[in-house]
Formats: structure tokens, C-alpha cells, sequence
């Protein structure tokens, strides 16, 4: 990339870092912070998310099926896991997060069975590139920073005002209050489960024209995930805005002085100081 | 002592008899690949040891390992031009053990929950030390590795080597197949089970937890310089994030209570990925699937199913000896409250709580709910934030202080759920509460603290035949009456001279009250003690003949006899809900 736009270029792919990261955290932040499920095969939605493009793609469908593709893996396979693995080990955080890292293992041994380990760039028809100003922005990543805003937006809508909202509020408060109150926190749950690996799968249907795609890309999306949410703390766009904030802004920011690594180590080395003095957060009182 | 022995360790003798076998039925091939996983095993015993045992999950042992074999590799290659480096090896191993020290007293003496916490920084750690062994390819070789490690003097790579790996197995099995058994090994699973109440003994947990993280680390770091060696090359693999993921899952499917599980959990379930990897394009499907299997159904692993878990019920009796002398102060220490506030979640709790306990003697407090006599105690030992006032305990400010300083300073304190170690039996649970301000580190070691008695166990236990009758009775199936009792003991075992009881009749019936109150007034006279009791049943309190305390909103409202207290205004208008 050269460094022609100046400061407005630089200022768009920090927004556009944002809000990719925004995008493939929120699944996570739905299921690991509504339902305290530490959800280690998050990163492989989204990666199951990246390959139902590469197969639709290998059968000739427009690239835009991906979507109810992807969703529909998703759910099925959210619903799947919660009511089998998941559900039996609420309460035991340890057992959950090691039945979904082994699921995560799962599916990355079954996506790696059927297109193999190696990397595979899906066709982008989007390259078209917007003028803005005295430079141009690819117009994909333009719509990609738009729908975070949106999504964001929506969720946190739906989350402070709609009946539903309020349910999963009661039920992550205090789940057998809920159900005293009649609520169905077992299908609650199942649904914002469900909700939140569809995040994830669409998000990884949005990403994939941008990255590599290769079955070990999960970790990543996990690890960065997992410490947007420490940073940020749980149950609040605030909060998540800040972590994202923190550890995307961290990430662009040493990475553009000191390169690709120095700027992961310094994202790893504020999660390691947050996970030990504030691990509830960046707005956490204690 | 030659017989308990001989039961802790025969996991060791049938690993030693198997390996020495190994060579001799198959060959020195087949003797090489599997030392590679016996290797990985001992690191994985590291994992199953604080995972298995002491309830936390290293999720990035592979920094350990990784160390130890960057460490040793280095060690040993300039060994090669200056053989007064090999007196530095032992640092390989010990240094990741003193970081792992470190790091976990850091983490632990912070916060006690902080389980999954611990686990995402132990595994960022990993991801870092990662990153550091990529990028100096100075020091490490970065992505192509330190390679040229020499053999260790007088062993061959391909033969004789394969002895040294099987000693090491061998021995971290024995060793932690004594350990579990030990007095150290009794307390880490009490951790596991119900880390609060063994604060609330006294006990440092964040300290135990920490030597046994270090514990678990050297074995990491030990297996990791046999790996250099073994190897002969060391590669950022060996710090890596898949490693430390395959040393969970073998801890996982071996069967992370047993130390022998977890080491052939490596070998099996490692070896047979090696060879049938390429064999089977599927195989890999097959281990995930066998992963979430044992999770989801076996949580104890293969050897939980293979029932291969340390005895520890069929213990043989040992001849009572007597405990040292408790540590405890051998008097009351005065307590004063003076003008103490606590809030939660914008709700005031205390409210300017202020009295003074002086000398021995049973004091009832008595209170409506969400008067704060619970939070009174839990201020006390530090489990409710003090944003006002101070707390003073022998003359020394302890406003604040971790639960297990107070109780140090000779504070019993009884829960208001009786709180008891469930997974332990009760005779190991009266064990814990007898070890606590006696046991020092040698004796945890031993063998000899699990006959100590005391004069007052001896009594208590003739207090509650019940109790004396289950011995070997896992705490958790006895009823909640023998629970309450249970807990009582426990918690005048260490003789503390101020014991905070927190309803230690609920529950009860009538008979019971009766017999618990005459316990109580036993066993404080006996330690000369002094007791603060919070009780509703008013007669239970006009049984204690002591002084009574009200708490109301917070606050003391009055104190006195309870028949000058049944008389005062303020007292009855509280509980007979007049305006006040």
C-alpha cells in the first residue's frame, strides 16, 4: 500500500482494523458475555463462516449465497452444540471451555479433511475503489465498516429495548430468578448461542474475500476476541468499544512503528496486564 | 511405612516394569519414538498436577517446556567448548520454575477466583514466549531452531538415551504418586474443593498454589531439556500454542487425576497420532471426537474409567501421635470495631459498627435480617470491602487483611452454610483443620501428620459419635446436621482464642441445638476462648447465658444481658416493629 491518502488513509485502515475486529468479536461477546460461555471454536465459526464462500464459490453459486449458507451451518451447528455439549456443562467453565476447544480442534480436523491445510484466496468482484477526498478507499471495506457501525448499533438497540433483551438481561442476571419468572432460560440460552455463532459465521462470510483463508485462522480471531472482551469488560457497548478500542488501536498503532509482531506482542502483553489487575475490564470499578 | 509406601507407589513399579520391557520386545526404534512421548508426558504430568489436583488449568505449559529446552539446548552446545557450563544446567530447569513461581504469585495473591483468568494469561504468556523465540534468532535460532545439541556425556541418542527418559518418567511418577498422598497432597485437593474455607484455617493458598505451579513448571521444564537432548534440535514448535493445547488434551483423555494417566495418556494417545496420522486421513476427526467424549462423560479421563485413581480411602491406620503445639496466640485477641463501614453494589451494609471484645467468654448477636451481623464477620475476614473505620485485632490494625492473616492471629471462623470439604473424607477433613498453624513444611511431606490427635480432637469426637463414626465417610454425603457438627470441630481443631460462629445451630433440631450449645460452651471454656455466636432462636441465646449483642441497620443498637435486653425500647421496637 503506498502512503500517498496521508493522514485520511491512515485514519480509514484503523477504522477499517476497528471494525473488523469489532465484527469478528461480537459473536463472542454475545455467548461469552451474555452466557458466560468461554467459547474456544468461536474463531472456527468464523472460519466456517470464510469457507462457505470458497464452496460456494467452487459451485459456481454467487458469492452473496454464502450468507444463507453460512448462516444455516452456523445455527445448526450452534444449536447442535449447545443442547449436547454445552448445556450439560453450564456451571463447570472449565469442562466448557475445553469441550469447545475440542470442538474447535473438530472442526478444523473436518474443514481440513475437505479442502486441506493449505490457504485458498477467494474472488472478490467488489475492487471497486471509492474516491474520497484526494485519495480512494476500496469501496468492500467501506461497506465493511459501515455494517459494524450498523450491527453494533442494532444489537445494542435490541439488547436495551426489546422484550427479548430484557429476557436474556434477566436470565444473565439471575438465571433460576428468570426462570421462577417464567422465563425459558434453556431456550433462551440455546437462541443466544445460536445468535451468537451466526455472528460469528457472517462475520468470517464478510471477511473472507480480505484474508487468507486456511482452516488454523480461528486462533487468532479467538485470542483477539477473548482480550477485546477482558479489556472491555462484559455487557456493555461502552465497554466494547473501548476494547476494541484498546486492543485494535495498540495493534495498528505499534504495528505501523515496529512492525507486524511487535504489535501482536504489545496486544499480548495488555491482555496479560488487564487478565491480572482488571480483569473485569477497563471500566470495572475494583 | 514400607506397606503405605508400597501403595503409592505401584503406578511407578508397573510404568518400570513396562519400560524396561519396551526395548527388549519391540527395539531401540521403537524405544526412541516412545521416549519422545514419554517426554511429552512428564510435562503433561505438570498439567494434570494443578489441573487434576489443585483445580486450576495451565492452558500454556508449553512455555515451560519450551524454556527448559532452549535452556538446556544452550546449555549443553556451549558445554561442548567449555565443560564448566554443564554446572549451569540445573538452571534450565530451575529458572522456568522460579518465572511460574513467580507469575503465579502474582496472579494468585490478587485474587482467589481467578481460575479461567489465570488459564488466558498462562496461555498469552505462551503466545509471547513464542513470538521471543521467533523473533531472537540470536539466542534461539528463530524459526529454523537451535540445532546441534550435543548428548548428554555417556548416552547415545538412539540407545542408551531412552534409559535416562525412562528413569525421569518413572521417578515424576513415583514422586507424585507419593506426593498426592501426603499431607501437601491433601491440601491441594482441599483447595480444589473449597478454597475459602482453608483461608479461613489459616492456610496460604496463594502460596500453595503457587509452589505447585512452580512444581508443575520444572516438570515442564525438565521434560523440555530431555527433549533437546533427545531431539538434539529445539524449534519455536516446542513453545507453541498447539503443544501446550496437546499437553491438555492428554492430561484430558489420560485422565488428569492420576499422575500414571496422564503420562500414558501422552504416550497412547501421542504415539498413536504419530503413526496414524498418515495412515488415516481421518484420524485427527477421530481424536476430537474422542476429546469431547471424555469432557462431556469421563471426567476423570481413560484411567478414572480404568479405575486407576491413587487409593487413598485404604490408607492403614498409623498409631496416634500427638500434634505439635498449635502457633495460634494463646490469648484472646482483643477485638474492637471501631466505627467500621462497608458498602455493596451501592447498598450500605455496615453502617458505623463499633464495639470492643474483651477476654474469654460467649457472646450471642442477634439482629433482624440485613441487620449485618454475617457482614460483620465478613469484614473481619476480608471478604466485604471496609470503606470506613477500622478493624483492630490483638492491638493490630487488620482492616483489609486476607482471610488467612486473620485467622493466623488465632480467628476461628464457622460458616453460615456449613462449609466442609466435600471430595475429602471426614477424617481428612479434621486432618486439614488439625494441620492448620502446625504443619510446616517438612511435615507436609510426610507421612506422620495423618495420625496427630490432640486432647481436643479426642474430646470433640467424643462430643459427636456420629462424626466419630464416619471417619471415612466422604464429608459430602453426611446429613446437614453432622455437617454443621463437622464444621464446628474444624474450626476450634487449630484452637483459635476468637471464634466467630455463624448460626451453628441452623438447621439443627431441638436435640441437636441443645447438644451443638453444650459442644460450644465446652470447647470455648476449654481454649479459654472468647466466642461471637449470631443466632435467631432466642432460646438457643438464653442457653448461652453470655452477653448479647443487637445489630440493626448496620449498627450496634444495644448490648447487655438478654433479659436487659428483651426490656430495652430500642430492641423491642426492632423486632416488634413499632416506628422507630
Amino acid at each position: 500500500m503506498t502512503m500517498d491518502g496521508g493522514t485520511l488513509l491512515h485514519s480509514l485502515n484503523l477504522v477499517y482494523e476497528l471494525a473488523t475486529l469489532a465484527l469478528t468479536t461480537l459473536g463472542l461477546a454475545v455467548v461469552f458475555g451474555l452466557l458466560g460461555v468461554m467459547n474456544m471454536a468461536h474463531g472456527e465459526f468464523v472460519m466456517i463462516g470464510a469457507y462457505s464462500v470458497v464452496a460456494v464459490q467452487q459451485w459456481g453459486l454467487p458469492t452473496i449465497a454464502a450468507f444463507p449458507l453460512a448462516i444455516a451451518v452456523c445455527a445448526a451447528l450452534g444449536w447442535v452444540v449447545e443442547r449436547w455439549l454445552i448445556r450439560p456443562l453450564y456451571r463447570r467453565p472449565f469442562d466448557t471451555l475445553l469441550a469447545t476447544w475440542a470442538l474447535a480442534m473438530l472442526m478444523r480436523k473436518v474443514v481440513e479433511a475437505i479442502w486441506g491445510k493449505g490457504f485458498r484466496n477467494v474472488d472478490n468482484a467488489l475492487t471497486v475503489a471509492v474516491p474520497i477526498g484526494d485519495t480512494s478507499y476500496p469501496a468492500y471495506r467501506l461497506g465493511l465498516i459501515a455494517l459494524a457501525i450498523v450491527l453494533l448499533a442494532a444489537l445494542s438497540f435490541w439488547y436495551r429495548r426489546s422484550s427479548a433483551g430484557l429476557r436474556v438481561r434477566a436470565m444473565t442476571g439471575n438465571p433460576i430468578l428468570a426462570q421462577a419468572l417464567g422465563i425459558d432460560t434453556q431456550r433462551l440460552a440455546s437462541r443466544t448461542f445460536v445468535v451468537g455463532v451466526v455472528f460469528a459465521g457472517a462475520a468470517g462470510v464478510m471477511l473472507a474475500p480480505l484474508i487468507r483463508v486456511e482452516p488454523g485462522i480461528g486462533v487468532d480471531y479467538l485470542l483477539d476476541g477473548f482480550f477485546v472482551l477482558v479489556v472491555g469488560g462484559l455487557g456493555t457497548l461502552g465497554g466494547f468499544a473501548g476494547g476494541v478500542g484498546v486492543i485494535g488501536g495498540s495493534q495498528a498503532l505499534v504495528s505501523s512503528i515496529a512492525g507486524q509482531t511487535s504489535g501482536y506482542a504489545v496486544v499480548l502483553i495488555i491482555s496479560i496486564l488487564f487478565l491480572w489487575l482488571k480483569p473485569d475490564g477497563i471500566f470495572s470499578r475494583r | 511405612m514400607r506397606r503405605l509406601r508400597g501403595r503409592s507407589l505401584w503406578p511407578a513399579a508397573a510404568l518400570a516394569a513396562a519400560l524396561v520391557a519396551l526395548p527388549l520386545v519391540g527395539n531401540d526404534f521403537l524405544a526412541y519414538q516412545v521416549a519422545l512421548f514419554l517426554i511429552y508426558g512428564i510435562a503433561t504430568q505438570g498439567v494434570a498436577l494443578c489441573w487434576g489436583r489443585l483445580g486450576f488449568l495451565p492452558l500454556g505449559h508449553a512455555l515451560f517446556f519450551g524454556l527448559g529446552a532452549y535452556l538446556a539446548g544452550g546449555t549443553a552446545k556451549a558445554g561442548v567448548a567449555q565443560p564448566l557450563w554443564w554446572l549451569a544446567f540445573p538452571l534450565a530447569l530451575l529458572l522456568p520454575a522460579l518465572l511460574a513461581w513467580v507469575v503465579a504469585r502474582l496472579v494468585f495473591a490478587r485474587r482467589m477466583r481467578s481460575g479461567p483468568y489465570f488459564s488466558l494469561i498462562t496461555l498469552a504468556m505462551t503466545m509471547l514466549g513464542f513470538l521471543a523465540a521467533q523473533q531472537w534468532t540470536g539466542l534461539t535460532g528463530g524459526f529454523n531452531g537451535m540445532g546441534d545439541i550435543p548428548e548428554p556425556p555417556g548416552l547415545e541418542r538412539f540407545s542408551t538415551l531412552y534409559w535416562l527418559v525412562a528413569a525421569a518418567a518413572v521417578a515424576s511418577t513415583a514422586a507424585l504418586g507419593v506426593l498426592v498422598g501426603r499431607p501437601l497432597g491433601v491440601l491441594w485437593r482441599a483447595i480444589a474443593q473449597n478454597e475459602e474455607r482453608l483461608q479461613l484455617f489459616g492456610y496460604a493458598t496463594d502460596r500453595i498454589k503457587a509452589n505447585a505451579y512452580a512444581l508443575s513448571a520444572l516438570l515442564a521444564a525438565g521434560a523440555g531439556a530431555l527433549f533437546a537432548t533427545h531431539q538434539g534440535i529445539v524449534t519455536p514448535q516446542a513453545m507453541s500454542f498447539v503443544l501446550a493445547t496437546e499437553f491438555v488434551i492428554w492430561a484430558a483423555v489420560g485422565g488428569k487425576a492420576s499422575p500414571l494417566g496422564a503420562l500414558l495418556g501422552a504416550v497412547i494417545v501421542g504415539y498413536a497420532s504419530a503413526e496414524l496420522r498418515d495412515h488415516f486421513a481421518t484420524w485427527e476427526v477421530f481424536v476430537g471426537l474422542l476429546f469431547i467424549a471424555v469432557v462431556r462423560f469421563l471426567p476423570e479421563g481413560l484411567s478414572g474409567l480404568a479405575g486407576m485413581k491413587v487409593l487413598r480411602a485404604a490408607r492403614p491406620r498409623l498409631a496416634p501421635v500427638p500434634a505439635p503445639p498449635a502457633r495460634a496466640p494463646r490469648q484472646v485477641p482483643a477485638l474492637v470495631y471501631d466505627n467500621v463501614r462497608s458498602s455493596q453494589g451501592g447498598v450500605r451494609i455496615l453502617d458505623g459498627l463499633s464495639f470492643r471484645l474483651e477476654g474469654p467468654g460467649i457472646r450471642a448477636v442477634i439482629g433482624p435480617n440485613g441487620a449485618g451481623k454475617t457482614s460483620a464477620f465478613n469484614v473481619l475476614t476480608g471478604h466485604l470491602p471496609v470503606i470506613g473505620g477500622r478493624i483492630l485485632a490483638g492491638g493490630r490494625d487488620v482492616t483489609g487483611q486476607a482471610a488467612w492473616r486473620v485467622a493466623r492471629m488465632g480467628v476461628g471462623r464457622k460458616l453460615q452454610v456449613p462449609s466442609v470439604f466435600a471430595e475429602l473424607t471426614v477424617r481428612e477433613n479434621l486432618c486439614v483443620a488439625l494441620w492448620a498453624g502446625r504443619l510446616n513444611a517438612p511435615a507436609a511431606l510426610r507421612n506422620a501428620p495423618h495420625a496427630w490427635h490432640t486432647p481436643l480432637l479426642d474430646e470433640m469426637l467424643g462430643c459427636f459419635p456420629e462424626l466419630a463414626a464416619s471417619l471415612d465417610e466422604p464429608a459430602g454425603r453426611l446429613s446437614q446436621g453432622h455437617r454443621q457438627a463437622l464444621e464446628f470441630v474444624m474450626t476450634v481443631l487449630p484452637e483459635p482464642h476468637l471464634l466467630l460462629l455463624d448460626e451453628p445451630c441452623a438447621g439443627l433440631s431441638p436435640a441437636e441445638t441443645h447438644q451443638m450449645i453444650q459442644v460450644i460452651q465446652r470447647a470455648v471454656r476449654r481454649l479459654n476462648a472468647a466466642a461471637l455466636l449470631i443466632e435467631h432462636d432466642l432460646a438457643a441465646v438464653a442457653a448461652l447465658q453470655g452477653e448479647v449483642y443487637v445489630f440493626h441497620q448496620g449498627r450496634m443498637l444495644a448490648q447487655g444481658s438478654l433479659q436487659a435486653m428483651q426490656a430495652d425500647v430500642a430492641v423491642r421496637a426492632v423486632y416488634a416493629g413499632a416506628r422507630k
